[in-house]
């Protein structure tokens, strides 16, 4: 607990990283880009009024950085695409969906901003 | 088309907030001339970053949300307690007292420095008067928070409101906006 607090205030600037390692895909791109997509592909559903989501995004930056290689993570914005938001009957926000192969294969509701945790909740699905 | 130049200060206050929702309105009301113009513009920050990277290229949207933020005709920015007295100054009731703002005593304006100071205190409070896009309060309002939580959930018979603390469930109201975004009020004015 200790750690995780101090990995919070470590790894949560309050000013945006600059370097973009989240995509955003809209319902227009979101079969091309993730269900036709290759491999792990983990998308955040936010909303830039959510402070929770302001609060994961630095830690969510580092978590793509460091998955870049074998995992891509998208963002969608439900306040644009509220169709994508019903389709997968998103309750709030953030909620990361893992899909593999367009199927989802893992879900995690208001992960904590923690590098360790959204790690582990962004591969855990493929390691089973 | 060619872009319309600004003008006006851009007042941008989040539309997701209750009590910034009430705050923009007050100030609308209140700035409005008998012609009917206003010498302030608000808007919604929305949900597009590209719409106010339009509006100026160093804003951020994270950062809007973050803090109020007054864009200036000139293209520079007033963020927290400078964007409020900004806003007083274009008020006709409130003008009379800014300029108590600008006085400086061996570089520390003690005015200026009031208005910071309750300005992130009204901001800390937000939770506690309706704000659902603030997240999780500052530690010194979370045992209040707390209770009025555990008050409400008393009477609505739900303990359990929320199934993790980092998580902003999108209410039934909200569903609705999201599907219908031309409800949403106050509406963008045209610029």
């Amino acid at each position: 607990m200790k750690n995780e607090t101090l990995e919070v205030a470590q790894l949560a600037p309050r000013r945006r990283m600059r370097s973009d390692w989240v995509r955003t895909t809209t319902s227009g791109t979101f079969a091309k880009l993730v269900l036709k997509g290759e491999g792990p592909i983990a998308v955040e559903f936010m909303s830039y009024g959510c402070a929770h989501c302001q609060m994961i995004e630095p830690v969510l930056q580092q978590v793509a950085a460091i998955v870049k290689s074998n995992e891509k993570i998208f963002r969608v914005n439900i306040a644009i695409e509220p169709e994508l938001a019903e389709r997968y009957q998103i309750q709030g926000t953030p909620t990361l969906i893992m899909f593999l192969d367009g199927i989802e294969v893992g879900r995690v509701e208001g992960p904590s901003p923690v590098v360790s945790t959204l790690l582990t909740a962004v591969r855990q699905p493929y390691e089973s | 088309m060619e872009a319309q130049k600004q003008t006006k200060p851009i007042l941008l206050f989040d539309d997701e907030c209750a009590v910034c929702r009430h705050i923009a309105h007050w100030v609308q009301r209140l700035a409005q001339t008998k012609s009917g113009d206003t010498p302030i513009i608000e808007r919604p920050i929305g949900n597009d970053p590209d719409l106010l990277l339009a509006l100026n290229p160093g804003l951020d949207i994270w950062e809007a949300y973050e803090t109020i933020h007054v864009l200036m005709p000139d293209g520079s920015m007033k963020l927290g307690g400078e964007a409020v007295a900004e806003v007083l100054r274009n008020i006709p009731a409130t003008k009379w007292f800014t300029g108590t703002f600008a006085i400086s005593v061996f570089g520390f304006r003690p005015f200026q420095a009031i208005l910071n100071f309750a300005y992130a205190a009204l901001a800390d409070v937000r939770p506690l008067f309706g704000c659902e896009s603030c997240g999780t309060p500052r530690f010194w309002i979370r045992p209040i928070h707390w209770m009025i939580t555990r008050t409400k959930a008393i009477f609505a018979d739900r303990r359990n409101p929320r199934p993790s603390p980092h998580f902003t469930p999108i209410s039934a109201t909200r569903r609705r906006l999201l599907a219908a975004p031309s409800e949403r009020l106050p509406q963008a004015p045209n610029l």
